[in-house]
């Protein structure tokens, strides 16, 4: 009888590659996952940058948080429309759920444009662009941080 | 007359702004590390702003 008996006839082990867990994840994790996921979200849209922040990427955090800043500083600077809730027409109501994009930044752009908006140069017109640009980059800020706490995205 | 808080931006100046900080925000969430980030701003940029200065010419002849 020899003394060394070759490892792969000893055990039935499988490969380390497929010793990943082959289970899937419980059901209470992923909700939990998915809550925590929805609070990082709430909390990127509400204040720029803060879902980013609180998943630790402290560089989107500070690019979200200066870009749509930014972006709210200038278009209220430059005297652009900020939609409010009552809306006429469609595009009116379209550009006040792109303006509320911006969470928080909302009402900093409201207080920054004490005189209100003035659309009568073009100068406003891209104030409002920008402003409705602050918006929407917020909200795919928010969608980012959301797909990376649910682990989709790195 | 201008108060001291206003911007007065031509138009150009305004694409240009909106043509760099998009282009931060993209490369900042959409790729990792800084040399795939640095040239995706980079190349984000030049290309809103070819595409932007062409739409424009595109135009030009229906505004006369």
């Amino acid at each position: 009888m020899p003394d060394e008996v070759p490892v792969a006839e000893t055990t039935d082990a499988v490969p380390v590659a497929q010793a990943v867990s082959p289970y899937p994840e419980p059901a209470q994790d992923r909700h939990r996952r998915d809550a925590l996921a929805l609070t990082i979200a709430a909390a990127a849209w509400l204040l720029p940058g803060l879902g980013h922040a609180l998943l630790k990427m402290w560089g989107r955090a500070l690019v979200c948080f200066s870009t749509v800043a930014l972006l709210v500083i200038l278009g209220a600077g430059m005297r652009g429309n900020i939609f409010s809730r009552n809306g006429e027409d469609a595009f009116a109501k379209l550009g006040y759920v792109a303006d509320l994009g911006a969470g928080s930044f909302y009402f900093v752009a409201k207080a920054l444009e004490p005189a209100g908006p003035d659309v009568s140069h073009a100068n406003g017109d891209y104030g409002t662009r920008l402003l409705a640009t602050a918006g929407v980059l917020n909200m795919l800020a928010a969608l980012h941080a959301y797909e990376v706490a649910r682990a989709r995205k790195a | 007359m201008t108060p001291p808080h206003e911007f007065r931006l031509s138009h150009f100046q305004a694409m240009v702004i909106f043509a760099l900080v998009i282009s931060i925000a993209f490369g900042f969430l959409s790729r990792r590390g800084p040399y795939k980030r640095a040239r995706y701003i980079l190349w984000s940029f030049i290309l809103f702003l070819l595409i932007g200065v062409g739409i424009g010419w595109a135009m030009y002849p229906f505004s006369h």
